[in-house]
């Protein structure tokens, strides 16, 4: 009874990457390397994904570790979880690399800059572990017809807004629109329903 | 959670970068109002967007990406080592050469110093070596000027006579472009600081006696006088005549005269 009083009963929960990433701010190279053997894989897969060429997704892989070695300073865990922090890092910079100056990468400059805003994580974020959420994510997006599957990859993967999908998937544009707004909602409520 | 109506459909598509240029401007002015509701739901839409990333097909990249960067990396982290500050702040090498250089400049200042000294010296010398020379070399012109008007031919010899038989002789020569030398030995040193002054008597009727130089007599008795520029000429000079008269000279003689010589 009275160790339990003297013991704080709501420790606040340091993930393993947040750790490591403020070890980054000292240079320890130790740290990044284990913050690379961790994530290397989603990363590069991601950036793989966009770019399609196996040796430009490795330059943005690398350019994508780099900055997060010279700017860790930039990622703040108390507002988010490391990984989607990350990703989206990867994703703004592969398609950036990807594209030319067009009006679609000078939007998403806009939007996101250099370095991805933040992005909280819901409480039921916190029941999965990553390998599980792929897993979830993975499963729960199959379930998606095709068309609309598709459309989410465009948005995701190849950066296009809602008139291109439309344009490319000759579709009414706010059939596009339900189609990505549903099946985003519905893999919402999924990873919900996983806890 | 309320969230603004018009907006509540197009967090999603806004993390994702989807809305189109209209659409996304009109939310990005309401979230720059500062709804907190709306802030709070684009930032979950993101999370919610970046899981989209597990559908990417799983790869691996090559053992040469992570060797490349951990090469980066190990590089950078011995650049900033290297950058950073010692303990001390400042490193050991800098400190000897901050010491080295204070050392240096302070024997400079003292040899600066020393240096300026030893000039003021030397141009004190200098100073006192020329004041030497020019005194000797305007001994070495009287003397030159008085050997000349002894020894010229055309210059007047004036010889001297005392009321007093034991008086040494005095003897004088005047040469007309050079002037007068008065010259006596065994002379007597007037009492106290008296001195003996030079009067010339005009041949003129009524003239008064015109004052000349004073001298003392040397430790010796030597007298010797040289009147470079008479005040008056010798042909309109009758004789010269010694006095003895207080230091200074005075402006007419006092009596009484102790030599006389007359001008012929």
């Amino acid at each position: 009874m009275f160790l339990s009083a003297l013991i704080p009963t709501a420790i606040p929960e340091v993930s393993p990457d947040a750790t490591l990433v403020h070890r980054l701010l000292q240079k320890d190279v130790s740290a990044f390397e284990q913050l690379y053997d961790r994530h290397s894989r989603s990363v590069y897969s991601l950036v793989l994904r966009v770019q399609q060429q196996a040796g430009t997704a490795e330059e943005v892989a690398q350019a994508v570790f780099l900055q997060l070695w010279r700017n860790a300073s930039q990622y703040d865990s108390s507002r988010g979880p490391f990984v989607p922090w990350l990703f989206t890092l990867a994703r703004n910079r592969a398609l950036d690399t990807l594209r030319l100056k067009s009006e679609r990468q000078r939007r998403r400059e806009d939007q996101t800059d250099e370095l991805p805003a933040v992005a909280s994580a819901p409480e039921y974020e916190k029941a999965l572990d990553e390998k599980r959420r792929a897993e979830r994510v993975r499963t729960l997006v199959s379930f998606l017809n095709p068309q609309q599957h598709k459309a989410i990859e465009l948005a995701y993967f190849e950066g296009l807004s809602h008139s291109e999908i439309a344009a490319a998937l000759k579709e009414p544009l706010g059939t596009v629109k339900s189609w990505i707004r549903n099946g985003l909602l519905r893999l919402k409520q999924g990873l919900q329903a996983s806890t | 959670m309320k969230y603004c109506d018009q907006f509540r459909e197009m967090f999603e598509a806004y993390a994702l970068g989807a809305l189109d240029a209209d659409e996304r401007a009109a939310l990005e002015v309401h979230l720059a109002t500062g709804c907190k509701d709306c802030a709070k739901a684009v930032e979950e839409a993101r999370w919610l967007v970046s899981q989209l990333a597990y559908l990417a097909p799983e790869a691996a990249p090559s053992g040469m990406l992570k060797g490349r960067l951990m090469q980066t990396v190990r590089a950078e982290a011995q650049a900033a080592k290297r950058s950073s500050p010692s303990k001390a702040g400042i490193p050991f090498w800098m400190w000897a050469g901050v010491a080295a250089l204070i050392l240096v400049t302070i024997y400079s200042a003292w040899k600066a110093q020393r240096l300026q000294r030893d000039i003021h010296d030397v141009n004190q010398r200098a100073a006192a070596i020329l004041k030497q020379r020019r005194e000797l070399e305007a001994q070495l012109e009287i003397a030159k000027r008085e050997a000349t008007i002894l020894t010229d031919p055309a210059s007047v010899r004036i010889s001297f006579s005392s009321q007093d038989p034991a008086t040494p002789q005095l003897e004088a020569k005047w040469h007309s472009q050079l002037g007068i030398v008065l010259t006596g030995q065994k002379i007597p040193a007037p009492s106290g600081n008296r001195v003996l002054q030079l009067w010339l008597i005009p041949k003129a009727p009524g003239g008064k006696p015109i004052p000349s130089l004073t001298r003392r007599p040397d430790a010796h008795g030597k007298f010797v006088l040289l009147v470079s520029n008479p005040p008056e000429l010798l042909a309109a000079t009758k004789a010269l005549a010694i006095t003895e008269e207080p230091a200074g000279g005075s402006t007419q003689p006092t009596p009484p005269i102790r030599w006389v010589g007359g001008v012929t």
